[in-house]
């Protein structure tokens, strides 16, 4: 019956607060394809997310559009939890130059999901939900960065990023018809505002040689936060009055800062390898459920309410269970062969790895935050045509990718024999493949 | 009607939008201190809005960041109406294309941003009765951004494409009692990005004069969005309570085409233009609360006002006078004035209400204002050149005139006059790289 229960649960939900998509998945094919040890070695439309010190480094004006897809098989007790892919362009903008004899560039990174900019979903604390991809899956991103590289071997970025939270008023008035409710003489009104949420990024770019830099990266922390009051006043059907008040205060999303130190080592003319480590600050997250105080007056009608009708009561004032949550570091090793150079052609083969260790505690209460450690692995091609043609006297770059996240089989005891979901195992993987293409002018 | 219904359906309302700000007062310096004029004379980013077409002028990147506000006093049957200052910034990109051969400096890219200070959006949909200018001051609390392309065809013809992207909200939200007796809430919304094609041309008229003679034709589709939630609790308790269709139309834009006419010289620039705006298929703020099923589309519900909006055509006129004060300083100055007729009709339709002291449903007015603008422009400029910082900067102001208008209601019922001014400045500064 539980897991009956705990499978219907999961079928009829998905994510609840949301991150960022691009940190599990990578921006752009080159990225993904190399795990995300990018931090020193980005130089092109990717550096708005990976580092925005990478954008001075552009030869030329870059445009860049492609695509992923990354399909969620993620399991409870067996049953596959139908979260949704995350799905949708990617592209970007680097304009390189200089100012009063300074290298310069500005940058404009987005993923623009398919279906929606964002979303929000949410439910009561006790429903099972894959917190942290469900997080990074429904979400745009957009970046905007300036680079500067003040000396040969230097270079400095920073930009910020641009999301909003909600805040507003909702009014209803008139008489609810309880017999015939179409016939409900309601009316409403609403005063809300979407307010702008800007979070920053910076980064650094030493340069130790030609073939090996140094790179450090910091890209601050967001909440989404929903602040929301509703008045409801009226009749019901001319038996009583009614009056409802209501104020909601919840963060419906939380992205944790980030701290990268990463290297990048160009081993021989051919062989590039990567190595990046995110500290991500997991520890300041907040759970995605709702505070809510209500006030409820719907006084008896005279003589009673009429048979078979029971009126509602003020609920429970939400009490929001802790939510334990762990800073993480997290690895990722990328390594680049480019394996064909002509004059006119070169290839690339590209693999990574990436391994998160699950930030949430054992889920032994009366939340059901489901998580497990992950290990994805990727690989990628890419292919540079130079001078393609007269038109283009710059390059133009195709790059593909595919990553597999495996997330490991782990059961979730509860202390209470009698909870209402109870216990389960998790597992699952998750099939991450995209391309991009880049136009490169010089 | 349990607390997690309301507090479900609030989760919801999130973006309710306003119309665009450069509808309202232009976008770009340069083009909102030339009376919003720019179909035939825009120059960098602000041609991503006026005509996608010029920005195949451009030869040099840069960047552009500025800020702009406006400020509001408006009057409705004689009371002041408080509305907040909508204030922002802006951020212009010039991208000439640096293709070779035959497309040599013939394709540009810009991206034209603005973006409110305080918020993304801002959704104010009010009860009709409310006094209120649903087409003016919150329209000004809106993103925009606007992303084009030009292409110099040769022979004097150049074209452009374009787009604005804004976002409206749709969901749901369903409260019910499980089996064991707890209440339930499952609330799904999405933000969906809406998106208004853009296009443009322009032409140089081969007139074999040393100035330039350019007409310019832009057509920008309608931007709107739309907030569409609908609140199901008819399986929360016994209590028989009907479907909340929390709907709207808070976003609009008409379609429009602009058509102007430029003359050029390196000193002068002079443009005039018009501008029809195809109000008349706008369908206003507000939906219905509760929707009369299929079999019953006669019910008792509420309907909100049906307001009869007609097209307008705005005129526009614009100078620009280039001084060269020395080899690597140029100063620009501006001036210029446009009109924005009056899309709502002085008699408006009565909303109705549910009047809890009769127990019955009443009349009430629409207490929509809105009035005829008349808005005076001028704005300066400065080009630095080598030894100087690569540097643009631009500053215009606007004077807003709203032309003292009555508004009745359909029953004969006087709702006073609409007037009052608004004040729009800015400046921008651009790095040329």
């Amino acid at each position: 019956m539980r897991r009956a229960l705990l499978a219907l649960a999961l079928l009829a939900v998905a994510p609840h607060a949301r991150a960022n998509p691009l940190d599990p998945f990578g921006f752009g094919s080159r990225g993904a394809a190399m795990g995300g040890a990018m931090a020193a070695d980005a130089r092109s439309f990717d550096a708005n997310y990976y580092n925005p010190a990478g954008l001075v480094r552009a030869e030329g004006l870059e445009l860049s559009i492609g695509y992923f897809r990354a399909s969620h098989y993620l399991k409870t007790n067996g049953h596959d939890n139908d979260v949704d892919p995350v799905k949708g362009l990617v592209g970007g903008v680097v304009a390189p130059g200089e100012v009063l004899g300074v290298p310069f560039a500005f940058g404009l990174g987005v993923h623009l999901p398919d279906d929606r900019i964002s979303r929000v979903r949410a439910f009561r604390q006790e429903t099972p939900r894959w917190e942290l991809y469900d997080n990074r899956n429904q979400r745009l991103y957009l970046a905007a960065n300036l680079a500067i590289s003040p000396t040969p071997w230097l270079q400095l970025g920073g930009g910020m990023s641009f999301m909003s939270s909600t805040e507003g008023h909702l009014d209803i008035s008139g008489l609810a018809n309880i017999f015939r409710v179409e016939d409900s003489t309601l009316r409403h009104q609403v005063d809300a505002d979407l307010t702008s949420v800007r979070y920053p990024q910076f980064g650094a770019r030493v340069a130790l040689s030609d073939r090996v830099a140094l790179a450090a990266v910091y890209r601050g922390e967001f909440k989404l936060k929903l602040d929301l009051t509703a008045y409801l006043h009226g009749s019901i059907s001319e038996l009583t009055t009614a009056v409802y008040q209501l104020e909601t205060h919840s963060v419906n999303n939380f992205l944790p800062q980030q701290f990268v130190f990463g290297g990048s080592w160009l081993v021989t003319d051919d062989l590039r390898a990567a190595l990046d480590v995110t500290w991500v600050n997991w520890s300041a997250y907040v759970p995605p459920v709702a505070s809510l105080d209500v006030h409820l007056d719907i006084p008896p009608p005279p003589g009673g309410w009429p048979n078979g009708i029971t009126p509602p009561q003020t609920p429970a004032k939400t009490r929001i269970a802790a939510l334990e949550m762990h800073d993480r570091a997290v690895p990722h090793l990328g390594l680049e062969w480019r394996a064909l150079a002509t004059r006119a052609w070169e290839g690339f083969l590209r693999a990574g790895y990436e391994y998160d260790k699950s930030p949430i505690a054992p889920q032994t209460e009366v939340t059901n935050y489901i998580d497990r450690d992950r290990h994805a692995m990727s690989f990628g091609l890419g292919g540079r045509a130079l001078s393609p043609l007269r038109e283009l006297p710059g390059d133009v770059r195709l790059d593909a990718h595919v990553q597999l996240s495996e997330l490991a089989s782990g059961a979730t005891i509860k202390r209470d024999p009698a909870d209402l979901v109870g216990d389960y195992t998790a597992t699952g993987h998750i099939w991450n493949v995209g391309a991009t293409l880049t136009v490169g002018f010089k | 009607m349990r607390a997690s219904a309301l507090g479900a359906a609030l989760l919801l309302i999130a973006s309710t939008a306003h119309a665009s700000p450069e509808d309202l007062f232009g976008y770009g310096a340069r083009s909102q201190g030339m009376g919003a004029t720019g179909a035939a004379s825009a120059e960098g980013y602000e041609a991503a809005y006026a005509n996608p077409a010029l920005l195949s002028r451009m030869r040099v990147r840069k960047l552009s960041l500025g800020l702009q506000g406006a400020t509001f006093a408006l009057d409705a049957g004689g009371d002041r109406l408080s509305y907040a200052r909508a204030k922002g910034t802006v951020i212009g990109v010039d991208l000439p294309v640096p293709f070779g051969g035959v497309l040599e400096d013939r394709v540009g890219l810009g991206l034209a941003f603005y973006t409110p200070t305080d918020v993304v959006v801002r959704g104010k949909i009010l009860y009709p009765e409310t006094p209120q200018f649903p087409l003016l001051p919150d329209r000004a609390q809106s993103v925009a951004v606007r992303l084009g392309v030009g292409v110099d065809i040769g022979w004097g013809l150049r074209v452009g494409a374009g787009f604005a992207a804004l976002a409206e909200i749709n969901g749901s939200a369903i409260v019910a009692t499980d089996a064991t007796g707890r209440v339930g809430t499952r609330v799904e919304d999405q933000l969906v990005a809406t998106y208004a094609p853009a296009a443009g041309l322009t032409y140089d008229l081969p007139l074999g004069t040393r100035a330039i003679w350019r007409a310019g034709l832009a057509y920008r589709g309608t931007l709107d969005a739309r907030f569409a939630v609908v609140i199901d609790a008819t399986k929360l308790s016994s209590l028989n309570i009907p479907l909340f269709n929390i709907s709207g139309l808070a976003q609009y834009d008409p379609a429009q085409i602009a058509l102007e006419l430029a003359r050029e010289t390196p000193e002068l620039t002079l443009a005039l233009g018009a501008t029809y705006k195809r109000w008349s298929a706008y369908p206003g703020l507000l939906e219905p609360t509760i929707l009369c099923p299929a079999d019953n589309a006669d019910c008792g519900a509420l309907t909100p006002p049906k307001v009869a909006y007609t097209d307008t055509l705005a005129l526009h006129a614009g100078v620009d006078w280039a001084i060269e004060v020395a080899q690597p300083l140029t100063t620009h100055l501006r001036a210029g004035a446009f009109t924005d007729p009056n899309p709502l009709p002085s008699r408006v339709p009565a909303g109705q209400a549910y009047d809890p002291g009769q127990k019955q449903t009443v009349s009430v007015p629409t207490r929509y204002f809105n009035a005829p603008r008349v808005a005076l422009t001028w704005g300066a400029g400065l080009r630095t050149r080598k030894p100087l910082p690569p540097i643009d900067l631009d500053v215009f102001g606007q004077y807003h005139l709203l032309v003292p208008t009555d508004h009745t209601s359909d029953d004969g019922t006087p709702l006073g006059k609409a007037s009052g001014h608004v004040l729009v400045g800015g400046v921008v500064l651009g790095v040329r790289f």
